[in-house]
């Protein structure tokens, strides 16, 4: 029995907010960095346990690339509950803390030398673009990159910025939809998986990853499927309800796996069979 | 490993020395059932209990349980162990407290969890009498019981007690023990294996024919029958020794300048354990009293089988005893599935 453990899992570390913007109605962007100076070390798709103390902890995917040069990274906080409500009153200036990077990420390697397809719905796009911009900063390493994004209305849409960036960019093949049009949108209007039949040289070879509501996986990947692309080859970002994100609450327990601790990052084809994963 | 003889009217004197020492946790009579409680007096203690509301476990996982405390100028761990025995622990309870040792050291350490654990020495007892829904007889009986120090059989004029670690020899001179014959050794192996062969309730199938019976009937319409009258109040989940899960809050002083983070033992039978918030609806993983039934019985017997080494079950019935609908004895529910 180990008696030698003084770590507590619980401890988080304290964040300054370098910067604080609302990016739609209900989603607030932070751009953080660590008090202490150091620079957090993490996967891209790993996730954060985010917290306010006398509120609590909610847990969010890393929303910037592990590579960025001045040390900050970013989270979205779509503003809904009562802890993300009491973070969502957060200011430039203000702390936060964290505890992670926890569970796993994507497997970066096996990305790379490979053509890269990646699906965001919603707010699924927070977690993958810890992705997108680290293939973007390594553009040389990775193939054929593709970005599908899909959001109820154009006013759900975020980081504008990127997206524009995205949108101009001789890099990537970028392709976005809404389900809702409003009276501007002039773009794609239906479902993502409407956006299959407009991109350009998906190949059977193609690594790819899908994050978004619930609803979205099952109609992603029999698009994929008919491109041929192996279930092996897929991967899913899974949210749940967490407290602990070290695999002792149970909260976000699907079968014998932990999503805090064995995910939030899974293989499609390790969890198409596992019943309430998709 | 040293076997000992302590007569009847030397077990008050020892009890005493122990509470002389430390706290003692040990079962005591509340109302017309019986808790684990810190003794305050040795005539409190009933080693002769059937079983206790609660479990054990709650000696090193309380029900609420405090982990951070924070203030102005910073925050830090309200970890704090102390000293503690815990007394008169039942073979199957303490096969539910090694489950949760190997489950809070599994991956990653907890130390709220392991600092008060390595702070108590488990002294363990025989059962002198049976829970009316026990069944640890045939749930588990194969596996050994360790983690505890010391344990104590009830036999003619006395206990037989064994000492198991240096924990459990240091306490030898705190009491009148002394020396045992082969005679009351086999008494006391007996005396425990009666124990087990009287469980008042018994399932017709091994740990390893369990498992793959429950793992199959995920579809089963079986889950739907029991549970259509479920309350999903919980009550199964938090009178059971191997339910480990918890819920993590925040609550502030009266003058909201200071407060603590504690967690506090959650119920995966409740309405809002899976659910996440989202704009439009909220997203509920196991959204049905069926879904969330079964997703208990499939971490009792199937899920956690790897990690625990055994199912997740000791067998003590608390959670039959304690369910207002009649729906959680495992034994109507596994037997039932054995049949099909």
């Amino acid at each position: 029995m180990c008696d030698c453990n003084t770590e507590n899992l619980f401890l988080p570390q304290l964040c300054d907010i370098i910067a604080a913007t609302m990016i739609t109605a209900t989603e607030k962007h932070f751009k953080l960095k660590l008090q202490t100076g150091e620079r957090l070390v993490f996967e891209p798709g790993q996730i954060l346990e985010v917290g306010l103390f006398g509120y609590g902890e909610i847990p969010l995917g890393l929303a910037s690339s592990p590579s960025r040069k001045d040390g900050t990274f970013d989270l979205v906080v779509r503003v809904l509950g009562k802890v993300s409500k009491a973070l969502g009153d957060l200011k430039a200036g203000d702390t936060m803390t964290i505890r992670g990077p926890l569970g796993n990420g994507f497997p970066v390697d096996e990305f790379k030398g490979k053509d890269v397809l990646i699906v965001a719905g919603g707010i699924g796009l927070c977690p993958v673009r810890s992705m997108i911009n680290y293939i973007l900063q390594h553009r040389d390493d990775f193939k054929k990159f593709t970005l599908f994004f899909g959001t109820k209305t154009p006013s759900d849409f975020l980081f504008e910025e990127d997206l524009e960036a995205w949108r101009c960019s001789s890099c990537m093949q970028y392709l976005e939809t809404v389900d809702v049009p409003d009276t501007a949108w002039s773009g794609n209007v239906g479902v993502i998986t409407t956006l299959f039949p407009m991109a350009k040289d998906i190949t059977p070879e193609t690594r790819v990853i899908v994050c978004g509501p619930p609803i979205m996986y099952k109609f992603v990947v029999a698009e994929l499927d008919k491109v041929g692309i192996p279930r092996s080859n897929v991967y899913v970002d899974l949210e749940r309800r967490m407290k602990c994100g070290v695999g002792k609450c149970g909260h976000c327990q699907i079968n014998d796996k932990y999503v805090c601790m064995d995910g939030p990052v899974f293989r499609f084809s390790d969890i198409e069979n596992l019943e309430e994963a998709i | 490993m040293q076997h000992y003889f302590l007569a009847d009217q030397d077990l008050s004197a020892f009890v005493e020395s122990l509470m002389a020492k430390c706290p003692v946790i040990a079962p005591v009579a509340n109302r017309s059932r019986f808790v684990f409680e810190t003794l305050e007096t040795v005539d409190d203690l009933r080693l002769d209990y059937d079983t206790t509301i609660l479990p054990p476990k709650k000696a090193f996982f309380p029900t609420k349980q405090d982990l951070i405390t924070f203030d102005e100028n910073g925050f830090k761990a309200a970890l704090n162990p102390q000293e503690q025995i815990l007394l008169g622990t039942h073979p199957h309870d303490i096969k539910g407290i090694a489950m949760s040792d190997i489950f809070y050291q599994d991956r990653k350490v907890d130390n709220n969890y392991m600092a008060y654990r390595n702070a108590t020495t488990i002294i363990g007892s025989s059962v002198q009498n049976h829970y009316k829904h026990a069944f640890f007889g045939t749930m588990n009986a194969d596996r050994p019981i360790t983690g505890h120090d010391m344990f104590m059989t009830k036999v003619d004029s006395g206990y037989v007690v064994e000492t198991v670690t240096p924990k459990g020899d240091a306490l030898i001179g705190l009491g009148t023990f002394t020396n045992v014959t082969d005679a009351q050794i086999a008494d006391a192996k007996a005396v425990n294996e009666a124990a087990e062969a009287n469980c008042p309730e018994k399932l017709n199938g091994t740990a390893a024919e369990i498992r793959e019976k429950v793992r199959n009937s995920f579809d089963s319409p079986i889950w739907d029958e029991f549970a259509k009258d479920c309350f999903s109040c919980g009550s199964c989940n938090i009178v059971c020794s191997t339910c480990f899960c918890f819920d993590v809050q925040d609550e502030w002083t009266v003058n909201a300048k200071a407060g603590k983070r504690f967690r506090i033992w959650d119920a995966c039978l409740t309405s809002e354990f899976s659910q996440v918030t989202s704009p439009t609806k909220s997203e509920n993983f196991r959204e049905t009293q069926g879904e969330r039934y079964r997703h208990r019985f499939m971490r009792k017997a199937a899920y956690l089988n790897d990690t625990l080494g055994g199912p997740a079950c000791t067998g003590c019935g608390r959670c039959s005893g304690a369910c207002t609908a009649n729906i959680a004895n495992p034994v109507t529910v596994i037997n039932k599935l054995l049949e099909q």
